[in-house]
């Protein structure tokens, strides 16, 4: 019987996932990010199914090669199946409590800042400033620099800030 | 059953997600405002995005790679409806098409929510939610000239008298139809689509008082299509500025285009045409 000398574990692929930035919001990875919804390990072989937060979002290539680079860098690991599916949808609710403070601090107003679904014909209710706290912001736009954002201002601080389209 | 009538399902989806972004891409830079600028280049990333989802949908029925169905195909090989290939013309014709496209996309992609092909209705998921986005930026703008200063209710009503003549070309039946319904593909046909839609579109310009529009509609709200001949609909004359004609925008779905089709491939195409094969 020949055994391997390292075994991978699906939480261990986790792990290493959770070292690779996001590459449009570098101080959050891309598991904080909510983006990995299945790890599957047969032994060197790994496959992983990950989440767009949008469809269009142009940085999908780039991200699944430094995934697959930093996984197939893991001793053990021969092979690594990158797949994007379609099956969940993202939403900012899979994104960590643990990303919420960086994510805050790169100007971008985690879920829970009182995003709301935003419906035809009504306003969007008022996002807390991620830099200053305040509700008194206006929703100036719901495009932003990336698909997955929209662009807010606040009148306390005088900041724009950004985000996360619910 | 075979492939075929999917991957002509999904094309003509694809096509109309590419074409029309590209078309809203031609507003970066020179859109009346800055914000606008923004909105239409988010717009049209996020449906070139989409068109990506639906020709990876086409590369797993026919093994060939997205970009090659994307970019690789000679014009009459495209299956994108004659509306979405015209230019932009002016701010109104551009809210109304974009209105009347965008609804139409909810429409479609309520349907297909339904589908007995699973991969496609899962790709409907993320789709619909970003697709709000542009939903609400359309009948935003649809209200503010309609409620706006003569000049600007005037062209939007040029606008969607235009758009709306050539409209029916998003629902124009596919020409395997029959067999994407008969599988639960389809869960509702195209002809019903369009009813959908136009019942939708009634009640938002009754609301803005600008209902008369629709009358050049009237003829085709039967549901009945008017065969059309080959080629025949596409002449110069016909397409030359829009202007409304009998054809009712068919002949998309059977890759017939206008002349505009010829100067926006060769633009989107282009890149592609002369380095085949690269890797980027």
């Amino acid at each position: 019987m020949v055994t391997t000398a390292t075994s991978v574990t699906p939480d261990d692929v986790r792990a290493v996932l959770d070292t690779v930035p996001d590459p449009e919001m570098p101080p959050v990875s891309i598991a904080e990010l909510g983006m990995v919804v299945d790890v599957r390990v047969d032994g060197g072989l790994v496959e992983l199914d990950l989440v767009a937060t949008y469809s269009g979002c142009p940085a999908i290539t780039l991200i699944s090669e430094q995934v697959a680079a930093a996984v197939s860098a893991m001793p053990g690991v021969e092979s690594v199946d990158v797949r994007f599916t379609t099956d969940v949808v993202w939403t900012p609710e899979r994104i960590a409590e643990s990303a919420h403070d960086k994510l805050r601090a790169f100007g971008i107003a985690p879920p829970g800042s009182g995003q709301t679904l935003v419906q035809i014909g009504s306003r969007p209710a008022p996002v807390a400033c991620p830099l200053c706290g305040s509700t008194d912001t206006v929703a100036d736009s719901p495009f932003g620099p990336t698909p997955c954002r929209s662009s807010s201002y606040c009148n306390a601080c005088r900041n724009p800030f950004e985000v996360l389209k619910p | 059953m075979s492939t075929g009538p999917r991957v002509s399902l999904v094309l003509a989806l694809a096509d109309d997600e590419l074409v029309i972004g590209h078309r809203h891409s031609h507003w970066t830079g020179v859109a009346p405002h800055v914000e606008e600028d923004l909105a239409f280049s988010s717009i049209a990333q996020d449906e070139i995005g989409h068109a990506v989802v639906w020709y990876g949908l086409a590369a797993e029925l026919t093994g060939k790679d997205p970009d090659t169905l994307g970019l690789g195909r000679q014009p009459d090989g495209y299956r994108n409806a004659i509306l979405v290939e015209r230019p932009n013309g002016d701010w109104g014709y551009t809210v109304a098409r974009h209105y009347l496209y965008d609804t139409a996309e909810d429409v479609r992609l309520r349907t297909l929510a339904d589908s007995a092909w699973a991969a496609a209705a899962g790709a409907t998921g993320a789709l619909l939610r970003e697709e709000r986005y542009h939903l609400m930026h359309a009948r935003l703008w649809l209200d503010r000239l309609a409620s706006g200063p003569i000049e600007a209710r005037r062209r939007l009503v040029d606008g969607l008298i235009a758009a709306l003549a050539e409209a029916p070309g998003l629902f124009e039946p596919l020409p395997d139809e029959d067999e994407l319904l008969a599988d639960g593909t389809l869960p509702v046909s195209h002809d019903e689509q369009r009813r959908q839609w136009l019942e939708i579109i009634a009640g938002d310009l009754s609301a803005l008082g600008i209902e008369h529009v629709l009358q050049g509609e009237a003829h085709h709200t039967d549901g009945e299509f008017v065969a059309t001949s080959s080629g025949e609909l596409l002449s110069a004359e016909e397409s030359d500025g829009r202007s409304a004609d009998a054809s009712g925008g068919l002949g998309g779905r059977h890759g017939r285009h206008s002349d505009d089709f010829a100067s926006v491939w060769e633009e989107m195409t282009g890149t592609y045409r002369a380095h085949p094969g690269a890797t980027w």
